[in-house]
Order: structure tokens, then C-alpha cells, then sequence
């Protein structure tokens, strides 16, 4: 039993070994081994996202409580109004930040830069 | 509602998060100091060999020595018991009333409530519980739900 | 064939090793191949692992009584099933178990979210390495499985008590539970770790965090019915130590579970978050290190066994080094928003959190007791029942009574015209059912009867809650109130899923205070065959004594006739079996279930004479049986709210390509 133990153990361990080193037997010579994480811009705008979508879902929730009547006429008057201004606020800074991006990206590809247009 | 920035009100507006933490975890070290102050800390839990001279309700864990006489439900079921892993020299003459647990015998390591009056442990009733001698199971009568 | 099995424990030391020194590299220095091979590592871990593993089994199964383990914990007449699951019986098959799901848990969640969460996956790769190097190392070094000894005849067998189905699923359930909690764990430090605290590690455990929390609920409701019905002392849950240690971290998890609401929706309560899921996972550990390692006096004890300090060392380093971190990223997890009312759902939430940490503390500190003032004084001292029992109703009917109110509050900041509107019917139910519960005697316990009133307050929240929605999606045009129903939970699972968990966290506490609250106890009765007693309104007669040779076992049983006002409801029988094998004698009542009014009548055999006399100890316990439903409505609002949401996917989707990484591949 120790024979058939022994070349069991060695074959377990060799594939393993081959499957760590994997991705260095696919690419040996590749173009760019960095990680390729998100950027200060991209983090910005991932937090822009969430922004946005925290005020949408809040919105929506309001609305839904709304119509189940949880939250009276009343209430509903004097809460949509802020959570409306913070969706307004997200969704600016987000087109502003878009903005940003692509008036970048001009400047980087060496393109004329585009007009660009007030939002609201 | 008017919002302004600029305004010192702001600074001065504590946040009441700060606050109701603060109250709550005030509140709940009073009920504890109020709990443990009135209903006790609760009972030592000893081996047979430092019983002698301890006054009072303690919790009496040991091993259980033969022989084993008596009824548990009519008169009193009686035995000893000495220091797990020690010698018989710490052997304290046990007797015990209520429902014994299916894995009592002499070897066994069990655990009971009561006191000492003069010379003899006396147990509560039913506060009889044993040790498992095997890994994971537990076992036990005495106590409600 | 041990050899294999052990040089299989020794190749995953190499590759969580290996993963976690790559992976920690490869995440600092931003190395793609490194982290993908680091990644690798932890899958082939994996597939070693389950070698090993298949090992054990294949031993199990074959009765190779040459390995030490399979010795110990099995026998030759041992039913198949119960030699199976003799695999996590002891120490050593425990920890592989623990090694098994974590490699195969940490496999999985990084290999979900290696593309939309890629940069946080760099940094999960080392931590779970790291808890995995852990384990690998007590198997390989401290408590193999896979020693051997020169075969005897037989084994010594497994606890008769333990040849239970419910003693199948209860242990394996509590690890998915434990390991589970461990994913959101090195999400968390992963997230501190790379400085990426935005919602991504959040959005990426969510469901992770609810299967674990569900899991480990379950696994503990189980725990207590095969402590009811098989150990048979006369109740569910004794507040011993290694009970604990499954409840403190369920415990933390839950507000963990409610606290992450505030942040998604209002980036609120991120320190706290980060602090709840770092206790959530620590105090699996110790939960493990209670039940594993006979440090605290418990009936549950082993024998002092050497993997205690290491894993008392490796909890101290976990707590210290998470800790180091978040202190670390402290600037990071400010939160932009604050509260603004101590009326308001945010409020609700901070109060919820608090209760069940102070809960949770508190346990804790009632299990530690006795190592602290033995250290200190030189004598344990032990915290009885009424310690818990105390601070259960202290803590646990406040949370209670918030379950139903949590809800109803609005965001931001409740009005008093608001709070006075939602809350009036419920109050009204929750009045009306207090008076009603006074007439009915209910008055004779002040605790019983403020869990019912609080119930009724609860229960009438989430009924109507749903009345509401589906009303108010029969409005919007659905064809029919059930597909009006229906439709609502669809579009709302997290909500009405949560609503459903409440409904059970709602009978469990009606269930669990009719039960102790209620009960009548006849403790200590002595019958000769021919003779009655009379206890909570039924008449047990009790007729014969009957011996009868089991399989495995001598059956000894007293037969008692049942009545209730006259009417006869059958029979009943308790009694005693005597296993020759495992010299040991187990207690096996006799319960008479009445599906109707949800009580049981619980008979246990005390003390059977020779001559036939029998000394019985009856209980009779109303509601009890609801406590078991309610593990069945709690898994029912768990798979709800765990059900995949195509739109919420969608949303997800979109969000990642706006800004410009792959989506989530599943």
C-alpha cells in the first residue's frame, strides 16, 4: 500500500505545482504583468456610482412606502424633497465627472477639445 | 428647512449617535452592577479536597468513589468523592437526592450543587450532573428547560 | 493508505503557505501572474485537502481500525451513515473538516469575484491563506488524523446518544456556518487592506454572510431538539458553555446582517461594520477553541487537549492584527452622513446593534467567568441559569419589541405624528392580546407575558406589512391577491424575506417562553404499575414494565396510558437502554406531541427499580413545538432573501461597465 500511497502523493503534488504555476508557464514573456487596478478616476467614479444609486434606491423605497402607506401624505411631501435634491446632486456630479473624463481624454489623444454642455 | 453651511450652529450640534451610544452603554453597566450586587456572583466551583471549611452553597466537581449505597429518591443515594487526579486522601462523603444521570458510577467525573454540613457534602436535589467520558457528547438530567 | 492522506495535509501546508506569502507579495507589489498563481494555490489546496479527506472517509468506510482515528469513533455494527459522519466525531476529523470548507469556500468566493472585484481578491487570497496555514499546520503537526496503530478487532464505537439523524447534520451545519463567517471576514481586511472600502465588499459577501448566519442558526436549532428528544433532560438549551460558543457568534452576525443595510443605503455605521464582522469571526474561532479544547469546565468537556493554546494564540493574533488594520484605515471609513434623530430607522438600527453586542458581551463574559476568577482568586467561580436567563430578558426582549418597531420608523428623522400613525394598530393588537393573555392566567409569569404582548406587537407589524404591499401592488394591476402577493416578494425579497426571518424569530420567542415560562413540572413521582398521577390537566396511569433486546441494545420501557378529562389519548412509553458494546446506559423519553394546542407532554423515566417500581419526572410544555416550526419559517425567509435577483444583477452589471471593469462572471 505504501508504493501506491507514495506515486499517489507524488502525482497530487505535481499537479499542484503545475496548476501554481500556471500562469507563469501561459505567459512567460507577457506585455504587462501589472495588476491593472482601478485608478484615482475610476475609483472616483465607482463612488460617484454609488452615490447615485444610494439616492435612486432611497428615493424608490420612499415612493414604495408611500404608496403602501407607511409614510402619510404628509411625510412623503417633506422627505421627497431633499432625497429628490440628492439624486440631482449624484447625478450632476456624476455628468460632471464624465465630463472631466472625456475632456481628458481629448487633451491626452491631442484632440480638439469638444464644447461642453451645461447640464440642467 | 433653511441649510447653511457657513453656520456655527453646526458646530456646536452634537451628534446624537455620541450620545445614545454613550447613555446605552452607561445604562447596561448599571443593570450589570444592579445584577451581580443584588442576585451574587455566583457559586465557586471546587474539588472535594478544598471543601473542608467552606461554608455556604458551592458547586462540588470530582470523581465519584465506591462503593455507591442507597436510593436517590427514597432516603438518599451515597458514595464519595475525591479530587480528579488526586488521592483518596481528598475523599469527601457525598449524599445525594433526585434524579441520577444515566452515565453515574464510581470512575465517573460528575459535577453537584449543595454544601457542607458537618462533614458530609448534601446536595440540592436533582443538580446532579455528569461528565461525559467520551469526547462530544453531553449528559445531564436535573434543571428545567 | 494514511501515508497518503497525511502527505496530502503536507502539500496543502505548502500551497496556503505558498498562497499566502505570494498572494500578500503579489498583492503589495500589484503582480498580475503572482496573484493569479497565488489564487491557483488556494484552489489546488482545495483538491488536496479533499484527498485527504477521501482518505478518512475511505478508512471510515472500510473499517480500518489501523488508523487511530477510525478506532476511536467507530465500531464494526455501526450503522453506515453514523460511520460517516464519525469524520467530524472527533478532534483531528473536526479540524480537517474546518480546513475542507475553508479552502473550498475561499476557492469559490475568490474565483466569483476575481474579475468586477479584482483588486479586492488580491488581498482575500493572503488572509485566507493565512486562517488556512492555521488549520494545515494543527493537522500536520498537532493533530493528525492519519496516525496508525496496529489494527485491533473492533473500534470502540460511537456514543450511542450520538447515533441520532439529528446528531448528522447538527455539527457539520455549525462549520458551514463558522467557515462561512470567515468569507466576509477576509473580505473585510481585504478591503481595509487594499484601502478599497467602497460598497464592493459588501455587495460581494452579502450572500455569504446570510447562507453562514442561516447555517449556523439552523445548526443550533438542531442542536436543541437532539438535546430535547434525545438526551432528554427535560429541556432545549442549558446555556453551557459550548452552546454559547455557537450562540455569540450568530449573535454577532445577526447585527452584523442589519448594520450592513445602513451603510448600502446610507454609508453610515462603516466602523461598526468592520468591528461586528471581525467579533463575528473571532468568536468562531473561540467557539471552536470551546468546543475543541476543554478549557472551561462544561459537560461537553474533553480531556485537556494540546490544541488549545495554539488556538487561543492564533485568536489573539487574528483579534490584535485585525485591529492594527482598522485602526490603520480609521481616516477611510469616516462616514459622510450622520444621524440626525435618535427617532429614526438609522437610530433603530445603532439600538439593534447595541442590544445584541450587549447580549452577545454578556454571554461571553458568563463563559469566561470562571477561567477569570480562578486566574485572579484562585477559585472558579460559575454564573448559574439565572445569570443568562436575566440578561436574556433584559437585552433580548428590547431587541424584541425593536423587531417590530425597527420597520415602521422613517429614515432620517420620525416624526411624533408619524411614530403615532404606524404604531397605533400594532400597539392596539399587542393591548388587546395582553388583556386577553391576562384573563387566560398568562399573568402568572411577568416575563412570559411581556414576550407575548411584545410578539403580538411584532406579529401584527409584519402582518401588516404585507397587507400593505400586496394591496398596494393589487392597485398597480396585478390580476389577483395571491399574484399580487406573490409578486410583491419577488420584487421586494430582501425586505419580505426579512419580514418572514422576523415572523420565526416571533414564534421562537412565543415558543420559548411557553415553554419555560408556562410549564408545569411534576419533578419527582413514584408509581407502581397500576398507579396515576395527575399533572397540567392529563392523567398518566402508568401499566407495565417491558424489557425487549434491540438491535444494539436492551430496551427497557415503562408504558404509561395517557388521559385529558377523562378521555383517553393514547399511550406513552419511557425507559432506559442498556448498549453492551459501549457499556452505557441512555435515557430515552417518552414525548406525546398535541399538534393542536403545540404542547408536549414529556415523560422521562428517572429511576426504574428492580420490583417495578418507576420514579418519573413530567413535564408539560405548551408551545414548545413551535420552536420547531420556526426553524422551518426561518429557513423559508432565509432562501428567500437569498434567491438570486435578476434585476438587482443587472444593476450591478451596468454599474461595473460605467466604470470600466468586467461584470461579475455569475
Amino acid at each position: 500500500m505504501t508504493a501506491a500511497a507514495l506515486v499517489l502523493a507524488a502525482l497530487l503534488a505535481a499537479g499542484c505545482v503545475v496548476l501554481v504555476a500556471l500562469p507563469f508557464l501561459r505567459e512567460p514573456d507577457p506585455e504587462s504583468d501589472d495588476l491593472g487596478e482601478l485608478d484615482e478616476a475610476e475609483r472616483q467614479r465607482l463612488e460617484l456610482l454609488e452615490a447615485r444609486d444610494r439616492a435612486l434606491t432611497a428615493l424608490k423605497e420612499l415612493e414604495f412606502d408611500h404608496r403602501t402607506g407607511t409614510v402619510s401624505d404628509e411625510d412623503y411631501r417633506q422627505l421627497v424633497g431633499p432625497l429628490r435634491r440628492d439624486a440631482a446632486t449624484a447625478l450632476q456630479a456624476l455628468e460632471r465627472e464624465r465630463g472631466e473624463a472625456a475632456a481628458d481624454e481629448d487633451v491626452r489623444k491631442g484632440r480638439p477639445t469638444r464644447e461642453r454642455t451645461l447640464s440642467g | 428647512m433653511a441649510r447653511s453651511s457657513n453656520s456655527p450652529r453646526i458646530a456646536r450640534r452634537a451628534n446624537p449617535a455620541r450620545l445614545v451610544i454613550a447613555l446605552s452603554v452607561a445604562a447596561a453597566l448599571a443593570i450589570f452592577l444592579v445584577y451581580t450586587s443584588i442576585a451574587g456572583g455566583g457559586n465557586p466551583s471546587i474539588q472535594p479536597s478544598a471543601l473542608p471549611g467552606h461554608k455556604g452553597q458551592v458547586q462540588l466537581a470530582g470523581r465519584v468513589v465506591g462503593p455507591v449505597r442507597g436510593d436517590a429518591h427514597a432516603g438518599g443515594l451515597r458514595f464519595a468523592l475525591r479530587d480528579v487526579g488526586g488521592t483518596r486522601a481528598t475523599e469527601v462523603p457525598v449524599v445525594y437526592t433526585g434524579s441520577v444521570p444515566d452515565l453515574f458510577r464510581a470512575g465517573r467525573d460528575i459535577v453537584l450543587q449543595g454544601r457542607l454540613r458537618k462533614g458530609t457534602f448534601v446536595a440540592d436535589p436533582g443538580t446532579m450532573i455528569t461528565k461525559c467520558p467520551s469526547k462530544y457528547s453531553p449528559k445531564r438530567s436535573g434543571g428545567s428547560a | 493508505m494514511p501515508e497518503l492522506g497525511h502527505a496530502a495535509l503536507l502539500v496543502t501546508l505548502g500551497l496556503v503557505l505558498y498562497a499566502l506569502g505570494a498572494g500578500a507579495a503579489a498583492a503589495h507589489l500589484g503582480r498580475r501572474r503572482l496573484a493569479h498563481s497565488a489564487r491557483n494555490a488556494l484552489v489546488a489546496a482545495f483538491f488536496s485537502t479533499l484527498v485527504a479527506a477521501a482518505v478518512l472517509v475511505t478508512a471510515l468506510v472500510r473499517h480500518d481500525f489501523s488508523l487511530v482515528y477510525v478506532a476511536e469513533h467507530t465500531s464494526r455494527e455501526l450503522p453506515t451513515w453514523y460511520t460517516i459522519s464519525a469524520f467530524w466525531g472527533g478532534q483531528e476529523g473536526s479540524l480537517l473538516l474546518w480546513l475542507l470548507v475553508l479552502t473550498g469556500f475561499g476557492a469559490l468566493a475568490v474565483r466569483l469575484n476575481r474579475r468586477w472585484a479584482g483588486d479586492l481578491i488580491v488581498w482575500v487570497v493572503p488572509v485566507f491563506a493565512a486562517v488556512a496555514t492555521f488549520f494545515a499546520f494543527l493537522l500536520v503537526a498537532v493533530a493528525n488524523p492519519f496516525e496508525t496503530q496496529p489494527a485491533p478487532s473492533d473500534g470502540a464505537g460511537l456514543n450511542p446518544s450520538l447515533q441520532n439523524p439529528y446528531m448528522l447534520a447538527h455539527p457539520p451545519l455549525l462549520y458551514l456556518g463558522y467557515v462561512g463567517l470567515t468569507v466576509p471576514f477576509a473580505f473585510a481586511l481585504a478591503a481595509l487592506l487594499s484601502g478599497r472600502t467602497d460598497e464592493r465588499w459588501l455587495i460581494a459577501t452579502r450572500r455569504w454572510t446570510l447562507l453562514a448566519w442561516t447555517a449556523l442558526g439552523v445548526g443550533q436549532l438542531l442542536g436543541a431538539h437532539w438535546a430535547y428528544v434525545e438526551v432528554g433532560w427535560g429541556g432545549y438549551y442549558a446555556w453551557d458553555p459550548v452552546e454559547n460558543a455557537a450562540l455569540m457568534p450568530w449573535l454577532a452576525a445577526t447585527a452584523f446582517l442589519h448594520s450592513v443595510m445602513i451603510q448600502e443605503k446610507r454609508g453610515m455605521l462603516r466602523i461598526w461594520n468592520m468591528v461586528l464582522v471581525i467579533g463575528a469571526f473571532s468568536l468562531s474561532l473561540f467557539g471552536t477553541f470551546l468546543t475543541r479544547s476543554g478549557v472551561v469546565n462544561s459537560i461537553h468537556s474533553f480531556t485537556q487537549s494540546s490544541i488549545g493554546p495554539w488556538f487561543l494564540g492564533f485568536i489573539g493574533v487574528t483579534v490584535g492584527v485585525s485591529l492594527a488594520v482598522l485602526f490603520w484605515r480609521l481616516p477611510l471609513l469616516r462616514s459622510p452622513t450622520r444621524l440626525e434623530s435618535p427617532f429614526s430607522r438609522e437610530a433603530a438600527f445603532l439600538y439593534n446593534n447595541l442590544l445584541l453586542l450587549a447580549l452577545c458581551l454578556t454571554i461571553l463574559w458568563g463563559v469566561v467567568y470562571p477561567l477569570l476568577s480562578e486566574a485572579v482568586r484562585g477559585e472558579s467561580v460559575v454564573l448559574g441559569r439565572s445569570y443568562y436567563d436575566f440578561f436574556l430578558r433584559i437585552f433580548g426582549l428590547p431587541l424584541l419589541l425593536l423587531m417590530g418597531m425597527g420597520p415602521l420608523v422613517a429614515w432620517r428623522r420620525a416624526s411624533f405624528r408619524s411614530l403615532v400613525t404606524t404604531f397605533r394598530w400594532p400597539t392596539l393588537v399587542a393591548l388587546v392580546a395582553g388583556v386577553v393573555l391576562i384573563l387566560l392566567g398568562s399573568g402568572s409569569s411577568i416575563p412570559g407575558l411581556v414576550t407575548y404582548t411584545f410578539a403580538s406587537f411584532v406579529g401584527a407589524t409584519i402582518v401588516i406589512e404585507f397587507a400593505r404591499g400586496t394591496r398596494a401592488r393589487k392597485a398597480l394591476g396585478a390580476t389577483s391577491w395571491l399574484g399580487a402577493f406573490t409578486s410583491l416578494i419577488g420584487r421586494n425579497r430582501r425586505r419580505y424575506g426579512g419580514y418572514v426571518v422576523h415572523a420565526a424569530i416571533v414564534l421562537l420567542a412565543i415558543g420559548v417562553a411557553g415553554s419555560s415560562a408556562f410549564q408545569t413540572v411534576a419533578p419527582d413521582t413514584k408509581l407502581r404499575p397500576g398507579q396515576s398521577m395527575r399533572v397540567g390537566g392529563y392523567t398518566l396511569r402508568y401499566r407495565q414494565l417491558t424489557q425487549h433486546q434491540g438491535a444494539n441494545a436492551l430496551e427497557e420501557r415503562a408504558h404509561l396510558a395517557v388521559l385529558r378529562g377523562g378521555k383517553p389519548l393514547g399511550s406513552l412509553a419511557a425507559g432506559k437502554n442498556a448498549y453492551a458494546v459501549e457499556q452505557q446506559v441512555s435515557n430515552e423519553v417518552g414525548i406525546r406531541t398535541d399538534w393542536l394546542r403545540l404542547e408536549d407532554l414529556f415523560v422521562i423515566a428517572d429511576q426504574i427499580d428492580p420490583n417495578g417500581t418507576v420514579y418519573f419526572r413530567v413535564f408539560v410544555k405548551p408551545l414548545v413545538n413551535l420552536i420547531w416550526i420556526a426553524g422551518i419559517v426561518f429557513v423559508l425567509g432565509s432562501v428567500i432573501t437569498l434567491w438570486p435577483d435578476a434585476r438587482e444583477q443587472r444593476r450591478l452589471v451596468s454599474r461595473s461597465y460605467e466604470v470600466g471593469i468586467p461584470a461579475a462572471s455569475s
